[in-house]
């Protein structure tokens, strides 16, 4: 026997539903890994600066390098059908780096606190920005991630950089894993 | 009038084949990310995922993950044309109302 018209839309109106929510599994899972990957990138990054301040530099210089490098390789390992994901990648962190770097010129001199202050509200931004547009755990990330900086910056100032590896980069391993759970 | 895939037109299958659809040609979703997507039991998946492979709509594989087991699943090119099929006459249905002028 035929469906009705009503059944038929319901039908559809299920294999939309469907749809979004396989987007969204899709796009946690693809995103996890980065979070993870970024959050040890992180929680290194401010540890040694923690550890051997007079190499802030190549030591972020080389954190990055090296974020970026497995980045871009579990990118393509995960999305290969996206045509130039590489590219895309590359072009997105590079656009967060260049900001980070622009800013810092501009404003310059900064401590190095406030310097390291840059990039993580700029991604929290993001995250905050993407939740309010896409998928709602992003929300949760970003507000959680700017919590955790402003608090360094102006509660735990003293062990800032120790704050920062623990709870910036933890936050982000956590969420990474918190995307894969669905 | 057209009647859809009676195979597909039960709600779990139908979200099991939707989900499968939203991939492109060839790749596989892992087991318990449809069962997470379809919001369903293993037991219950796995008996719709069996009705759906034999109709071949739908290809199952078992391997290993490492040590870990893992069941993985596609669209065949059958179940990818069925589901289009399923699809166009559920607009179908609809098309004679939304020409209705007292709609």
């Amino acid at each position: 026997m035929s469906p009705t018209a009503e059944e038929a839309a319901r039908a559809l109106r299920e294999i939309a539903t469907i749809r979004a929510r396989a987007a969204g599994f899709q796009d946690y899972r693809a995103e996890s890994s980065q979070l993870i990957l970024w959050g040890f990138a992180y929680a290194l990054g401010f540890a040694l600066t923690a550890s051997f301040p007079a190499f802030i530099l190549p030591i972020w210089l080389l954190v990055v390098a090296g974020a970026l490098t497995a980045g871009t390789i579990t990118a393509c390992r995960i999305n290969p059908e996206i045509p130039g994901i590489a590219w895309r990648y590359l072009t997105l962190v590079g656009a967060i780096v260049a900001f980070c770097i622009i800013l810092n010129i501009i404003m310059w001199p900064l401590s190095a606190e406030q310097s390291s202050m840059i990039g993580p509200l700029f991604v929290a931004a993001l995250y905050v920005i993407r939740g309010v547009q896409l998928r709602p755990r992003y929300l949760a990330l970003g507000a959680l991630l700017a919590l955790v900086s402003v608090a360094g910056f102006f509660v735990f100032h003293s062990i800032f950089w120790w704050w920062m590896a623990a709870g910036f980069g933890a936050t982000l391993i956590l969420s990474g894993l918190w995307l894969r759970q669905q | 009038m057209q009647t859809p895939d009676e195979i597909i037109h039960q709600p779990v299958r139908l979200k099991i084949m939707a989900a499968l659809n939203t991939l492109e040609p060839g790749r596989w979703l892992e087991f318990v990310v449809l069962r997470s997507i379809v919001d369903t039991t293993d037991g219950n998946l796995g008996a719709h995922l069996s009705t759906l492979e034999g109709a071949s709509y739908v290809k199952i594989a078992k391997d290993f993950a490492g040590k870990k087991p893992r069941t993985r699943i596609k669209l065949s090119p059958q179940g990818r044309e069925a589901f289009d099929q399923y699809v166009a006459t559920l607009h179908a249905i609809l098309a004679p109302q939304d020409l209705d002028p007292s709609n």
